[in-house]
C-alpha cells in the first residue's frame, strides 16, 4: 500500500481513508479518493459485445457512465439486485467507472500499519486486483487496485471510441 | 503597470483574441476605402474605423509593453489621421502602405505574444512610413497660408528634398496645388466655420495635430461616429457549454417524473382510487401539472438555446477571403471581384472552425487556375474583371456553400493529358467528363505548368475533398468549359447531432444514423428467401441481403414468425437489410462517445441519452455491415450476381 502513488495526506499520517463495501460475505475497501459518489441501482442500458463483466452503461446527470459488475468480474455468482446493491462511481485518473455492489458499508480510518500484503489466495478472486489486506479488530477488509479491475487480460483494447466512424455516409 | 500585479497570460490571450478581431477589421476597412481610391474622396466613417481599430490595437499593446506593435500601430494611426483630415488624398500608394503596415502588425503581434524576435523589415518599413507620411505633413503647414508658418515648412520641405526621390517631389508639388486649389474653392462655398476636434470614442485621440483649424477642409462630421455593429460576445469554453447541456439534460428527466406524478395523481382521482373527501387534494395537482407544464416549456427553451449557442456564422471564416483574393489576384496580374453572400448563416463552432482551409484552397484555385487575365477575358467577351461568388445557405439539416467562378472551367483535355503524363489513366481509357473532373481529387494531380507560390504545388483539391469528407461533407465540382466552375460544398450543421431512427430490438433501443438510411420497410416472412443458408429479400429486383440485429447482437428474443421490420441502409452502392423489431419514429440525437473503458465495440459508435433520461446506442451502420460480412452473417448474394 505505501508505495503505492498519489498517497494522500492521511497515508503520510499513517491513517488510509477507504470506502468499505461487501459482495457476499466478504467486505472490500476502495481509496475514498478515488470515490466520486454513492447511488441507488439504476436502470443500466445493455452494451452488447462488450466484456462479459461489462454490465452495461448507466445516464449519471447526462454522462455516459460505464458500470462494472464486480461479482463477474471476480468470478462470483451473480444475484439479483437487492434494496442494498449500490453503484460506486469511481474516478481513476480520467476514466469514472461504476461498479455494482452488494451493499456500501461505511468509510474506514484504516492504519497503515495493519495493512498486509495479499495473501497468496483469496476466495478465489485474482489477486492482480488486490492491493493488500486491511485488518481492523476482527475484520478483514480486502484492498482493491480498481485500476486493475477497469484494465486486465479480458479487456486489452483501449482505443478511444472514435465518433468519426460514426455512419458512412450515402451519397 | 507591474507584471507581478495581474496575471500577464491571461491578458495575453484576451489581447490575442481582441488583436486579431481589429486586424480582421483593418482588413475589411482598407478593402472598403480601397475601392474609393478612384473617386479619389474618402468616406470618414472608413477612416473613423481604421482609426478606431488602431487605436484599440496601440492601447491593449502598449498596457503590456509590447512596445514594437504600440510604436508602429501609432504611426499608422497618424496615418489615418492625415487620411481623416484629407490632408492626405486617398491613393493606391497610400492603401498599398497601409495593408503592408496592416501585414507588419500581424507579424509584430505575433512576434510579441510568442516572445520572439521581432520580424524582418521592421525598420525598412518604418523609414518607408515616414516618408511617405513627411511629405504630407509639410501640405499641411502650407494650407495654413500664414506666411511665417509656411515659410518655415517650406525651409523645412526643401531640406528634405534632398531625400526625397524625384517623382515623389512630383506628386507632392502637384498634391499642394490641388489641395490648395480644394481649400480656396471650398473657403468659397462655405464660409470658414470653427472646427472642433473630432471626437472618437472610445478615447481621446493622443495623435498629434499639427494644424488645428484647416480651415473648413476637414470634411468629416464632428459627431460622434456611429458604433460598427459590433456585437457584444464574450468567449466560453466550449467543455462548459457541455457541462450546461448535460445538466439540462438532467433537468428535462426531472421534469418528465414530475409530469408522470402529476398525470399519475389526477387518474388517481379521476378513478376515485385516491380519498378525495380531502378538497385539497384536487386543485394541488390541477397546480402542479401546470406547474410541471410550464417547467417543460422552459426547460426546453433552455436546451435549444444552449445547442444554439455552439453555432456561429459562417462570416468568421468569409471575413478573411476579400484580402486573400485580392492578394492572390494582385499576385497573379488579375481582376477579380468577390462577391459573398449567406454570411450570416449558422453552423456548429468546430466545423466553422475546419472549414476555413478548404475554402481557401478552392479561392485561390479560381483566382489562379480559374480567372483569366484581363486581355483574355476582353478577347473572350467577358467583363475584364472575373467574378468569384462565394456563397452559404441552409438547405435541411445541411448547409450549402458554393464557390464560384466565371473563369476558364475545367480544361478536360489538359486533365486528360496531365493525367496520361503522371500515369493516371491510360490512352485506352474511355472517361467520361464526370471521371475527367475526378481526376484532379487524385493526390499530387496538378495542372499548373509552372509552379506557384499560389497554387499548382498539387496539393490543393485531394486535401480539400479529404478535409470536407472528413466533417461528412460532401463535394461536388461542375465546369463549363470557357464559362466557369462551381464547387460545392454541403456540410451537416453540427457533428455533435444528427438526425436517427430509433429502433427497437430485443427491448433495448438503437439509433440508426438517417444518413445511412436509404428507407425502411414491413416484409412478409414468405417473401424472405435464403441464399447459402443467408436471408435476403428481393427489392425492386435487386437482392438485398438482411442482418438480424439480435443476432449480430447477441440479444435473443423472439422471432416473429411472420413478418420482418426492415430498415434498408445503403453503404457505398450495396444495400444491407437490418431486421428490427419495431419502428419507434426519428429523432435528433447528440452523440456521446462510449467509454474507452468499454472498449470498441464493432457495430456501435456511442450513445445518446433520450429525452427521458433512458440510453439509445448507435448503430454504425459501416462498421456494423462490414463486420457481419467479414464473418460470413450475410449472405453475398449480390457479390456473385445472384
Amino acid at each position: 500500500m505505501a508505495e503505492r502513488k498519489g498517497d494522500n495526506d492521511q497515508a503520510s499520517a499513517g491513517v488510509i481513508q477507504v470506502v468499505s463495501f461487501k459482495l457476499g460475505n466478504e467486505e472490500y475497501g476502495v481509496d475514498i479518493a478515488q470515490v466520486q459518489e454513492i447511488i441507488r441501482l439504476v436502470e443500466i442500458t445493455h452494451v452488447p459485445r462488450a466484456p462479459r463483466f461489462m454490465e452495461g452503461v448507466i445516464n449519471l446527470r447526462g454522462q455516459l457512465i460505464p458500470i462494472i459488475d464486480l461479482r463477474t468480474r471476480f468470478g462470483m455468482r451473480r444475484i439479483d439486485a437487492t434494496k442494498s446493491t449500490r453503484i460506486v462511481v469511481t474516478e481513476i485518473g480520467s476514466k469514472k467507472v461504476g461498479i455494482v455492489v452488494d451493499s456500501v458499508s461505511e468509510v474506514l480510518n484504516l492504519p497503515i500499519e495493519n495493512v498486509e500484503e495479499a495473501p497468496e489466495m483469496i476466495a478465489g478472486i485474482g489477486t492482480e486486483y488486490i492491493q493488500g489486506v486491511g485488518k481492523l479488530n476482527e475484520r478483514l477488509i480486502i484492498l482493491l487496485d480498481l485500476t486493475m479491475v477497469i484494465t486486465s487480460d479480458e479487456k486489452s483494447d483501449l482505443e478511444t471510441l472514435d465518433t468519426g466512424a460514426l455512419a458512412a455516409t450515402v451519397s | 503597470m507591474s507584471d507581478e500585479l495581474f496575471d500577464r497570460s491571461e491578458f495575453i490571450s484576451y489581447f490575442r483574441d481582441e488583436a486579431e478581431e481589429l486586424l480582421q477589421q483593418i482588413d475589411a476597412e482598407l478593402l472598403k476605402l480601397e475601392d474609393l481610391v478612384d473617386a479619389s474622396h474618402t468616406d470618414p466613417e472608413i477612416v473613423n474605423s481604421l482609426f478606431r481599430a488602431l487605436h484599440t490595437v496601440k492601447g491593449s499593446s502598449g498596457m503590456l509593453g509590447f512596445s514594437d506593435v504600440q510604436g508602429l500601430a501609432h504611426k499608422l494611426e497618424n496615418l489615418c489621421d492625415l487620411l481623416r483630415k484629407d490632408r492626405i488624398p486617398l491613393s493606391e500608394g497610400c492603401v498599398d502602405i497601409l495593408f503592408a503596415g496592416r501585414d507588419l502588425l500581424t507579424d509584430l503581434v505575433a512576434a510579441a505574444i510568442n516572445g520572439s524576435g521581432p520580424p524582418r523589415g521592421l525598420p525598412e518599413y518604418s523609414a518607408r512610413l515616414d516618408q511617405f507620411v513627411a511629405v504630407y505633413e509639410q501640405t499641411a503647414y502650407l494650407i495654413e497660408g500664414t506666411a511665417g508658418e509656411g515659410a518655415a515648412a517650406l525651409a523645412t520641405s526643401e531640406s528634405e528634398e534632398r531625400t526625397i526621390a524625384g517623382d515623389v517631389v512630383e506628386q507632392f508639388e502637384a498634391e499642394v496645388a490641388r489641395l490648395l486649389a480644394q481649400a480656396e474653392a471650398e473657403r468659397r462655398e462655405h464660409p470658414p466655420e470653427p472646427v472642433t476636434p473630432v471626437d472618437v470614442a472610445p478615447a481621446a485621440i493622443p495623435a498629434p495635430q499639427p494644424a488645428e483649424a484647416a480651415a473648413g477642409t476637414v470634411a468629416a462630421p464632428a459627431s460622434t461616429p456611429k458604433r460598427a455593429s459590433m456585437h457584444q460576445t464574450i468567449r466560453v469554453d466550449i467543455d462548459r457549454l457541455d457541462t450546461l447541456l448535460n445538466l439540462v439534460g438532467e433537468l428535462v428527466i426531472n421534469r418528465t417524473r414530475i409530469s408522470d406524478i402529476a398525470n399519475t395523481l389526477e387518474r388517481l382521482i379521476a378513478d376515485k382510487a385516491l380519498d378525495s373527501s380531502s378538497a385539497l387534494i384536487a386543485p394541488l395537482t390541477k397546480a402542479l401539472a401546470d406547474s410541471a407544464a410550464l417547467l417543460a416549456r422552459t426547460t426546453n427553451e433552455i436546451q435549444e438555446s444552449i445547442m444554439k449557442v455552439r453555432m456561429v456564422p459562417i462570416g468568421q471564416v468569409f471575413d478573411r477571403f476579400p484580402r486573400l483574393v485580392r492578394d492572390v489576384a494582385k499576385a497573379r496580374g488579375k481582376e477579380v471581384q468577390l462577391v459573398v453572400s449567406g454570411a450570416d448563416t449558422d453552423l456548429d463552432k468546430t466545423i466553422v472552425d475546419e472549414v476555413g482551409e478548404p475554402l481557401m484552397h478552392l479561392l485561390r484555385n479560381c483566382v489562379d487556375h480559374g480567372i483569366e487575365i484581363p486581355e483574355l477575358r476582353e478577347q473572350r467577351g467577358k467583363a475584364r474583371a472575373g467574378m468569384i461568388s462565394l456563397n452559404a445557405y441552409h438547405e435541411g439539416n445541411q448547409i450549402i456553400i458554393e464557390v464560384s467562378d466565371d473563369g476558364n472551367g475545367i480544361d478536360l483535355e489538359k486533365v486528360r493529358a496531365r493525367g496520361l503524363k503522371q500515369g493516371l489513366i491510360s490512352v485506352d481509357d474511355r472517361l467520361n467528363d464526370r471521371e475527367l473532373i475526378e481526376l484532379i481529387f487524385t493526390p499530387g494531380f496538378s495542372t499548373a505548368e509552372t509552379i506557384s507560390d499560389v497554387s499548382g504545388r498539387g496539393v490543393g483539391m485531394d486535401v480539400v475533398k479529404k478535409n470536407i469528407t472528413r466533417l461528412k461533407g460532401v463535394f461536388d465540382v461542375d465546369s463549363i468549359s470557357g464559362g466557369g466552375t462551381t464547387f460545392t460544398i454541403k456540410l451537416p450543421l453540427t457533428l455533435a447531432i444528427i438526425q436517427a431512427l430509433l429502433v427497437r430490438v430485443a427491448d433495448e433501443l438503437y439509433a440508426i444514423p438517417l444518413d445511412s438510411v436509404i428507407e425502411s420497410q414491413r416484409v412478409e416472412m414468405p417473401d424472405v428467401r435464403t441464399v447459402h443458408g443467408s436471408e435476403v429479400i428481393t427489392l425492386r429486383g435487386q437482392v438485398v441481403p438482411l442482418l438480424r440485429i439480435a443476432d449480430f447482437f447477441e440479444l435473443g428474443g423472439q422471432r416473429d414468425p411472420e413478418k420482418v421490420m426492415i430498415v434498408i441502409v445503403g453503404l457505398g452502392g450495396r444495400q444491407v437489410g437490418l431486421v428490427v423489431d419495431s419502428f419507434q419514429g426519428e429523432q435528433e440525437i447528440v452523440i456521446k462517445p462510449l467509454s474507452d473503458v468499454v472498449g470498441r465495440i464493432p457495430g456501435i459508435s456511442g450513445a445518446t441519452i433520450l429525452g427521458n433520461g433512458s440510453i439509445s446506442l448507435i448503430i454504425d451502420v459501416h462498421s456494423l455491415v462490414s463486420d457481419a460480412y467479414s464473418s460470413g452473417r450475410v449472405a453475398r448474394a449480390e457479390y456473385s450476381g445472384v
